[in-house]
């Protein structure tokens, strides 16, 4: 197969040739490797990479993945990053209007009737800037021999792989891992590993967040090779019976379809220190389930005491050998609609929750592991108890950190569309997508599969969200079904169905609004409400704000079916550059890099200062979130 | 102990009334309408006459909802009121304005127990309306300040109202009892009351700049400087002056600029160099809401109605106390 620039125009095609979304597990070598958190099936591509840029598909480095094509040329870009912070692209903020609003007509394909799908709109896109990425590498001796596939963490917005020469894949969706098999064109020595970014693809119209518009290799890429028996997916179900105090687990293992043929054996090992609740031994197969395993007087996971258990798979050949060990935090907890109220192992759920971007004001939402880390500590000390991964996947560290430190997540998909059907504050949906088309629907379903998909084992996340002022159509209620079908165990959340309510019934398992008045709550809750309420976002943190906090939180306890919300929002997104002036560091927005169309400092919405030195409102916050802190 | 038997020495000038005592000297200017020099052991805490103060530089919410639109007229009234009318008072009894010729009936060695100057200050509004200024002097140097807001029918609701004291040079810190951190009437509630000392003259640093720095409930407050813009005066030694509460705790802040400075960045490195002190007692502040920041308005608890009447106060602490 051949790469198809076409792709990007097409809201049809968002994967070729990747492989399916599975859960997040790591897996190890040796118990050892597993206790040192090192796994040797695992090599880092992050670091520097050669790097062309061009600003238009049209003067791109055509065949520059070819190994004898002259990289002369090239320069280099650190891995992952943005491109428009390594100084190639123009920085760019705006809101809700499009990044090429004023500059290009552009309409979504089968929107207004449309039956031509739009082709050249983004593959001759003169605002549609490439970064032509190269990588070399040669394989560490533990990865030879092995089947062997790339993750990238996240790619803004359009990527197309190739493996010395040979064509690999395409993603979109910038914020959900993409994973493509290297093994057919692997070679041994020096391998030419290229990637061709676009900043525009169709996705563009689903990737209308309110940030900085970036492009790039923005998260780790690495190489893992798999053992010849390999634990591919897991799904855990760690349910808890009605009377609350019995522990009921359940795992689904997938393993590789020839598995039943490598005489292999499965370990799995359910453990809480000494307390050994599951230890069972069977024969490899492609598909193992282990159902209803009790455990009694069970520990529950919850924000005060995010009690984990782990679970332990270890893949054996047949003479016994260790070939991988899969280690998986478990976490004990029911969470249920009861009376229209939210329960959390039978008690009523108050969210002290916070929106939370992905912000680093040197890396852009390249965010490091301190950063979360800081993130999690200030979480801790102001009582903030829940987040929302406003408004795409998280990197996917964040979940297990979460997982670990109790936070109750809104796992929220790379979903918003805002543009396309409000217009300077009128809802006007003429063009929405994905609304009803049928041509855009499998992009978002698949976006809640890979949401799904990789992060089902967390505890942490209670609720899966669609996505973010959207609008509401037939497709946004496929993604909703998508998750009751597959997870029980959670609700879901979608605030862009108050905009069309004839999909009331089909979206969305609470009432969500962002920035209501309080009154306008009260009026809701007041007349016979059939949802639990959720501020998806309020307490707008923009500048010198966040007065009259109690009129919210006095909700809580005048109305059990008023369940808290998120603070819009937990960090401002400035960077830091150097001033032209005087040549000290100093926080930029919007408007600052020339950019237009651009919404200026309207980023700037956060308890924390870009720089994570806190506002002074978050001891407002602190006060009032550890006021219901329960 | 504060010295009883000690009586304030008044100079009766051709164009201001001086007051001194026990290390004090104060000149009431009737020219620039107010308090010119607040000289404390030989150090100067003004740089101009303290003028009631109006604007709070537009919050992001303040320009979400047009506040500062409708209410732009106050911007004016706090660059332009001016003084129009002043009054003395001497041991609580009211006198001519001892002016030229007045002031010839006077000698070299006058006292009082109290004087007492009420300076009135007219609004450029549409209608226009009066804040009164009254300073109360006694002999250990403290000075009552009181402020009154003649509140006017069809005036637009008020951004602040204080009275703001520019000192010379930027201090290099303050300190106070009262609440932790940045307070406003609709976010205090988080404030923990304690001792308080601020290094520096720090600037709040929104993306953009605008109001901050509010010290609600605040019991006193001391502002504490090293120089002087005295060409003779060497010494770098720090030196304070306190603020505090009269009958009822007051809300202030200590910045490097006023609100028209604040106003006018864009980004916090285009303000001008940390130069002056700018220390203002607010008698009523409004609240920064918090609902949105395009269009919600503040909660209506927390608005600040111009056509009401608004009386705060608070003393210039002593040299004896």
């Amino acid at each position: 197969m051949q790469a198809d620039l076409k792709w990007l125009d097409d809201p049809q095609t968002f994967r070729v040739n990747q492989l399916p979304a599975h859960s997040d597990h790591h897996y190890y070598r040796t118990v050892a490797e597993m206790q040192a958190h090192q796994s040797s099936f695992v090599q880092s591509l992050d670091g520097t990479w050669q790097f062309a840029f061009a600003q238009t598909p049209q003067e791109r480095p055509v065949g520059f993945e070819q190994p004898d094509a002259d990289h002369q040329n090239f320069g280099e870009i650190q891995v992952p990053g943005h491109i428009e912070l390594a100084g190639y692209g123009q920085l760019h903020y705006t809101n809700t209007l499009y990044p090429w609003e004023g500059k290009l007509y552009r309409r979504p394909a089968y929107a207004l009737g449309d039956t031509t799908g739009m082709p050249g709109m983004f593959s001759e896109g003169p605002d549609n800037t490439v970064g032509a990425y190269l990588k070399t590498f040669t394989l560490n001796p533990e990865l030879r021999d092995h089947r062997v596939v790339i993750q990238f963490d996240g790619v803004e917005e359009a990527m197309y792989l190739w493996l010395n020469g040979h064509f690999v894949g395409y993603a979109e969706d910038s914020f959900s891992q993409s994973e493509f098999d290297l093994t057919p064109y692997l070679q041994a020595g020096e391998n030419l590993l290229a990637v061709e970014v676009f900043k525009r693809s169709t996705a563009a119209f689903l990737e209308d967040q309110d940030f900085f518009r970036f492009s790039g290799i923005f998260r780790s890429v690495r190489l893992v090779a798999q053992p010849t028996v390999h634990v591919n997916d897991l799904t855990i179900r760690a349910n808890v019976l009605d009377d609350l105090t019995t522990g009921d687990f359940n795992v689904t293992l997938n393993l590789n379809a020839d598995a039943a043929q490598s005489g292999a054996q499965v370990k799995t090992i359910l453990h809480a220190g000494q307390q050994v609740l599951l230890n069972q031994t069977v024969p490899a197969q492609a598909e193992l389930t282990i159902r209803h395993v009790p455990v009694p007087n069970v520990h529950l996971w919850d924000h005060h005491d995010p009690y984990l258990y782990q679970l332990q798979v270890e893949v054996l050949d047949a003479s016994g050998q260790l070939l991988e060990v899969v280690p998986y935090d478990v976490g004990f907890r029911r969470v249920e609609l009861k009376d229209k109220v939210m329960l959390l192992n039978g008690h009523r759920l108050i969210l002290n929750g916070v929106n939370r971007h992905e912000w680093d004001a040197k890396r852009g939402r390249s965010v490091t592991l301190a950063d979360m880390q800081y993130d999690l500590q200030v979480f801790k000390q102001h009582h903030i108890n829940a987040v929302r991964t406003c408004h795409y996947p998280d990197q996917i560290a964040w979940y297990a950190l979460c997982d670990r430190n109790g936070i109750y997540m809104m796992a929220e998909n790379n979903l918003e569309t805002h543009g396309t059907w409000q217009k300077m504050g009128a809802v006007e949906p003429s063009y929405n997508v994905p609304g009803s088309l049928p041509q855009w629907q499998g992009a978002v379903v698949d976006r809640a599969r890979s949401n799904y998909q990789t992060f089902k084992n967390h505890p942490a996340i209670l609720f899966w969200s669609l996505g973010n002022e959207s609008y509401a159509g037939d497709d946004i209620a496929a993604m909703d079904q998508y998750y009751h079908d597959h997870d029980e165990g959670r609700l879901t959340h979608y605030e862009g169905v108050c905009r069309n309510r004839v999909y009331a019934d089909r979206i969305s398992d609470m009432e969500s609004m962002m920035y209501d008045p309080p009154k306008a709550i009260r009026d809701y809750l007041d007349n016979d409400p059939q949802k639990p309420f959720v501020n998806c976002e309020y307490m707008h943190d923009m500048g010198n704000s966040l007065g009259g906090m109690n009129s919210y939180t006095d909700l809580i306890d005048q109305y059990p079916m008023y369940q808290g919300g998120f603070i819009w929002d937990y960090i401002d997104q400035a960077l830091l550059v150097n001033d032209e002036v005087t040549g000290q560091l100093v926080l930029r927005y919007g408007g600052d890099f020339d950019d237009r169309h651009s919404d200026y400092e309207f980023s700037g919405d956060g308890l924390l200062f870009a720089d994570r030195t806190p506002k002074p409102a978050l001891q407002e916050v602190s006060y009032y979130y550890g006021k219901y802190d329960r | 102990m504060a010295n009883t038997t000690a009586k304030l020495h008044v100079v009766y000038g051709d164009g201001t009334l001086g007051l001194h005592g026990e290390g004090f000297q104060y000149i009431f200017s009737y020219e620039r309408g107010g308090l010119e020099s607040l000289k404390r052991n030989g150090k100067e805490w003004l740089y101009r006459v303290p003028k009631p103060t109006f604007w709070r530089a537009t919050t992001d919410n303040d320009r979400g909802n047009h506040f500062s639109e409708k209410s732009a007229m106050w911007l004016g009234a706090d660059l332009f009121s001016p003084c129009t009318h002043i009054e003395v008072a001497v041991n609580g009894q009211d006198i001519t304005l001892p002016i030229a010729p007045e002031n010839n009936r006077y000698s070299d060695h006058e006292t009082a127990e109290t004087v007492t100057l009420r300076f009135t200050y007219t609004t450029t509004t549409v209608p226009a309306t009066t804040v009164v200024v009254s300073y109360t002097v006694d002999a250990t140097g403290a000075i009552r300040v009181h402020t009154h807001f003649t509140g006017q029918a069809g005036l637009p609701e008020l951004p602040a109202l204080g009275l703001r004291f520019v000192m010379p040079t930027a201090a290099q810190q303050f300190s106070y009892r009262g609440l932790s951190g940045e307070t406003y009437p609709d976010r205090m509630a988080g404030g923990q009351l304690g001792d308080y000392q601020v290094t520096g003259l720090p600037v709040t640093p929104y993306m953009v700049p605008q109001e901050c720095g509010m010290h609600m409930a605040t019991e006193h407050a001391t502002v504490t400087r090293a120089i002087t813009l005295n060409n003779a005066d060497p010494d770098t030694e720090p030196f304070s002056l306190t603020f505090t509460q009269a009958d009822q705790p007051f809300n202030f802040s200590c910045l490097p600029y006023t609100a028209e400075e604040l106003e006018n960045a864009t980004h916090i490195e285009e303000l001008p160099p940390l130069r002056r002190t700018v220390f203002t007692v607010f008698g009523a502040v409004r609240g920064v809401g918090g609902i949105d920041s395009w269009g919600a308005d503040v909660e209506a608890k927390y608005h600040l109605p111009a056509d009401r009447d608004y009386d705060f106060e608070f003393v210039i602490a002593g040299t004896q106390e």
